[in-house]
């Protein structure tokens, strides 16, 4: 039953609103269980390929319905353990809207009907929002009134957008049902103009929430004043559904024999938030805020693979893979560093390493991780990446890729360094660090080298067919 | 022309000037119900111009005979205005190629007269509200011709009974009832200003350094102030029947009908005016531009609306 | 006989105006709500050509119950409760809007004459025009006032805009009630999560000005 996956985390997330904290704790941690079982049935298509008028498991779906579903069993695991020591007097909300969230993303990679597929993008805003302002401070009430304003604005537009690409089917007169399913059958018929301006419009809605620059303005403030599993959840798990929204269009577009100008239109929104993020990353003073604008960069290098096509496009399916995984390694080590320090300022957080050893040790090998050194994953990805580029010609657009990456590595890693390895200065430790909040990024952390060096043959055929309908290639 | 009909389009047009005064009362008397009260009785309009005309004239010896030339002038615009009127769907006494400007011309050749006789008498209030009345009939004014415009392209005719009689008269019940749905909330805004209502301009406030019109014609007593009452009551008369024009064609063929039909409508649009007036508060002054740019950006709306889809 | 649709659609435009210069927050609310109930009512307008259904009639019920009375409801709530101040504050006039207002529909009249779309009825034009109208003035009042409840009223007339194109583009969406009613429920749980975060803006920054709220920037 595919509906299962969105249904279960929804009634169990509506039911804790009005349950006691402790037990609120332990739903939050027996759904997490109940919905990766259950995406695992679906991954082995044990209920077999299943399609309604409105869902249908599709491999770039599950793909990131898996990784979601991953991140969740240990972001659960870690919030239980966080919340047990930072006092919150709206717990029963935060657990809830946890789940909710969670149905809401699931719905996003399991929908096949356009407009539901909308739905669910417009229900993870409305379901995530609750997670950021569930401290009440100024900064977080900022962050949550940009986020839910700017998202729901953003995704207004892709409405409008997916009535496009609707109207693209009535002006020529086919009527088959709106999903993509059925509209990549006929996607050679359309009409070519209202495609293309639907793209556009789908581009820039999805891509706010994914975190395209110029949109990207609410990432960096939101996954910064959430409380990190927040923070961990929303990067990880949550730009990858959007990025899913825009990926299910650009596949419209490459069956309409449009992939050109979308792959076009992707890149040049790709380099864009590279850059965006180089520049901005080089001052920062924030920690969190660091990892927020790392975000922005792989979502714009995953995009930019994507629109290279060919063995690039196996490329930017690995990064995402791995970047949900070391990133929200690096959000939950930040949670465990605003927990020990009491702050998110970088100045603040001197001599990790003699303070909180473990920590600095999850923090350095995630940053080593996120700037792409060989033993992770995202050196793979990337070194991909830049191989389909050359291939496909695009030497302009890779100069500025490559040129973006070295940028964001320099500003990033001086900033690191400071934290980690400068000189313990009458730092005090306010919470000392536990293996129960240290073991889950670290987890993390060893998935993503395992999956360097043993890829499943069933994630490898996975991706193969996800990236088979836009051209992509394992072999290059 | 048929002698006999142009009788009667002058029996229409002296009744019309009869009993523009009875219909100020209507107004009266709505806000008088909504108060609460009872109201002065229906005939006051023309009490008080007969005490008026009773009365002798008071001239300061400061003014020249500007200040007399003002009332005189602005009572005999108005009274050529009805002439070119196709009241109750009647042909109007004048007509010709182009009146439409001429008419709009005349009101503001009235105004104009008003104006000066007010700064004739060199008082600073009377400066100030010439100052006001000017500043916001020029506003107005845009659009009312924008108005004429849009007539011109929906009726193709450029004179003011061919807008309503014509083959492609101008009303509610034609082809693009959006667009004249939008001039009339337009007209209704430009007749408020014009003849200074709520919430524009309050005729029955006290200060007058809140006044507009009012506070142009303080200096003017007796018979001249009864000319200038009765002209703005031909104004008022003018505008609402502009409008009756737009909500109704009168082409029942029985002219008797469309006669009661008119009068009819009238009196709901000055019973309209009236629950305007008594359900809004005057706008601050700075608000008023706002209000009359909204009648503008009305029209414009329609007419841009034209430009392809009916032609 | 009188064209009910043209009249409704012009009565959208008269209430894009208006919330344009009003500078008054409960003026501001009750033209939504008008304006609300109308959107409502096009399809269902539009759709008599083919005969009325009785699901179509009860969505539209659904439909007004929402725009017209439940979001309303809670923005009133809101400005009555939580705003002392009822002035707009806009930061960029209200003449400057209206002129703004006036630009967008010359340009979406621009647009839809450019489309070139042969299969539309006049009517269908003038919903065009009216929807683009309507999109663009919301984002307007979205960028150009800083009461935070203004915002969220520029949004709700975005929405209003889309949904009307997607009324004179989508014809399928309207024939699914699930689709249609999940996007409404979408809406209203959007317009409640804003509610709420307004609310306790309100109470962290003693105003609903979003003016105050600068602690986050690079």
């Amino acid at each position: 039953m595919l509906q299962l996956v969105f249904s279960v985390p929804i009634i169990a997330g509506s039911a804790v609103f009005f349950l006691p904290v402790k037990l609120g704790r332990s739903i939050l941690m027996a759904t997490a269980f109940l919905h990766s079982s259950i995406t695992a049935l679906e991954w082995f298509h044990v209920t077999g390929p299943l399609q309604t008028k409105y869902f249908s498991n599709t491999p770039e779906g599950m793909l990131v319905l898996a990784i979601m579903s991953f991140l969740f069993l240990f972001i659960s695991l870690y919030t239980v353990f966080y919340m047990a020591e930072v006092e919150m007097s709206k717990e029963p909300i935060f657990n809830a809207s946890m789940m909710l969230f969670l149905g809401a993303m699931s719905m996003v990679a399991v929908a096949d009907h356009i407009i539901m597929l909308w739905v669910a993008v417009e229900a993870t805003t409305l379901t995530s929002a609750p997670l950021i302002f569930v401290h009440r401070s100024k900064e977080s009430l900022e962050a949550t009134w940009k986020y839910v304003l700017i998202c729901s604005v953003g995704i207004a537009l892709a409405l409008l957008g997916c009535f496009f690409i609707i109207f693209s089917m009535e002006m020529v007169n086919i009527h088959v049902p709106i999903s993509f399913s059925s509209l990549n059958v006929v996607a050679t018929q359309l009409n070519p103009v209202w495609l293309k301006a639907g793209f556009v419009f789908i581009v820039i809605g999805y891509g706010t929430k994914m975190g395209l620059a110029p949109m990207h303005t609410w990432l960096p403030d939101a996954h910064s004043e959430a409380p990190s599993p927040a923070s961990a959840l929303l990067s990880g798990a949550l730009l990858n559904c959007a990025f899913l929204g825009v990926y299910r269009c650009h596949q419209l577009m490459f069956n309409a024999g449009l992939g050109a100008y979308s792959s076009n239109v992707l890149i040049a929104f790709g380099l864009t938030s590279m850059l965006v993020s180089a520049v901005f990353i080089l001052n920062q003073t924030d920690y969190k805020r660091m990892l927020a604008y790392s975000s922005i960069e792989n979502m714009g290098i995953i995009a930019v693979g994507i629109g290279i096509g060919g063995i690039a496009a196996f490329g930017a399916m690995l990064h995402m893979i791995h970047h949900s995984l070391v990133k929200s390694s690096l959000f939950l080590s930040a949670g465990n560093i605003l927990l020990g320090y009491g702050t998110k300022s970088i100045a603040k957080t001197r001599g990790m390493l003699k303070l909180f050893p473990r920590t600095a040790l999850t923090f350095f090998a995630g940053f080593a991780g996120i700037s792409g050194f060989p033993p992770f994953g995202l050196f793979i990805s990337e070194f991909l990446i830049i191989l389909g580029a050359i291939k496909a010609g695009r030497y302009v657009a890779i100069s500025i890729f490559i040129l973006s990456l070295i940028l964001i590595f320099a500003g990033a890693s001086r900033l690191a360094m400071q934290m980690i390895f400068s000189d313990r200065e009458n730092v005090e430790q306010l919470i000392p660090e536990r293996w129960k909040r240290t073991l889950p990024p670290i987890v993390l952390l060893l998935t993503s080298l395992a999956l360097v060096i043993w890829l499943p043959d069933s994630l490898y055929l996975t991706i193969q067919n996800a990236i088979s309908s836009i051209g992509g290639t394992v072999n290059g | 022309m048929d002698p006999t009909f142009s009788f009667t389009s002058f029996l229409s047009v002296l009744t019309a000037f009869t009993m523009a005064p009875l219909f100020m009362g209507v107004i009266l008397k709505v806000k008088a119900f909504f108060s609460g009260k009872q109201g002065p009785p229906w005939l006051i309009k023309y009490y008080t111009l007969i005490k008026l005309l009773k009365k002798g004239s008071v001239y300061s010896t400061s003014t020249t005979f500007v200040f007399k030339l003002g009332p005189i002038i602005s009572f005999v615009t108005a009274i050529m205005l009805l002439l070119f009127f196709p009241f109750a769907g009647l042909k109007p006494v004048l007509s010709f190629h182009g009146d439409v400007v001429m008419l709009f011309y005349l009101l503001s050749l009235g105004r104009f007269f008003t104006v000066l006789a007010a700064l004739d008498t060199a008082s600073p209030f009377e400066g100030m509200g010439a100052a006001r009345e000017v500043f916001f009939s020029a506003l107005a004014e845009a659009t009312v011709f924008v108005i004429l415009a849009l007539f011109f392209r929906l009726s193709g005719s450029l004179s003011f009974a061919e807008y309503f009689t014509g083959s492609h008269a101008v009303n509610l019940w034609s082809e693009s009832a959006a667009l004249i749905f939008l001039v009339l909330i337009a007209l209704f805004i430009v007749l408020l200003t014009e003849n200074s209502r709520v919430p524009v301009d309050d005729p029955a406030t006290h200060l007058e350094l809140t006044m507009i019109h009012e506070v142009m014609i303080l200096d003017h007593s007796g018979p001249d102030l009864a000319l200038i009452e009765m002209g703005a009551f031909c104004k008022m008369l003018f505008y609402s029947s502009f409008i009756s024009c737009l909500l109704f064609p009168f082409h029942t063929g029985n002219p008797f009908v469309n006669v009661i039909v008119f009068f009819i409508i009238m009196t709901l649009i000055y019973a309209g005016i009236g629950l305007v007036e008594s359900i809004t508060a005057r706008y601050k002054m700075d608000m008023v531009p706002n209000f009359i740019l909204t009648s503008f950006a009305l029209v414009f709306f329609a007419t841009i609306l034209t430009m392809e889809f009916v032609q | 006989m009188i064209h009910i649709s043209n009249i409704l659609l012009a009565l959208i435009l008269l209430s894009v105006l208006l919330s344009l210069r009003s500078n008054r927050l409960m003026a501001l609310v009750k033209l939504m709500a008008f304006q609300g109930i109308v959107v409502s009512a096009v399809p269902l307008l539009l759709e008599t050509a083919h005969g009325v259904n009785f699901n179509l009639f009860m969505f539209f019920l659904l439909l007004v119950a929402v725009k017209g009375v439940l979001i309303p409801g809670l923005m009133y709530r809101a400005v009555k409760w939580v705003v002392v101040d009822r002035e707009v504050e806009p930061i960029i006039g209200y003449h400057a809007s209206l002129f703004a207002g006036l630009i967008l529909i010359v340009f979406s009249v621009y647009v839809t004459n450019h489309l070139q779309l042969a299969m539309f009825s006049e009517s269908h034009k003038l919903l065009l025009v009216t929807a683009i109208t309507t999109m663009g003035a919301g984002l307007v009042l979205l960028m150009a006032r800083r009461k935070a409840i203004t915002q969220v009223i520029g949004y709700l007339m975005m929405e209003n805009g889309i949904y009307l194109i997607g009324t004179a583009l989508a014809k399928q969406v309207h024939t699914q009630y699930v689709v249609e009613f999940a996007v409404l429920l979408d809406l209203t749980v959007a317009v409640l999560v804003m509610g709420i975060v307004v609310n306790d803006i309100n109470h962290t920054f003693d105003d609903v000005d979003t003016a105050l709220m600068g602690q986050l920037k690079d």
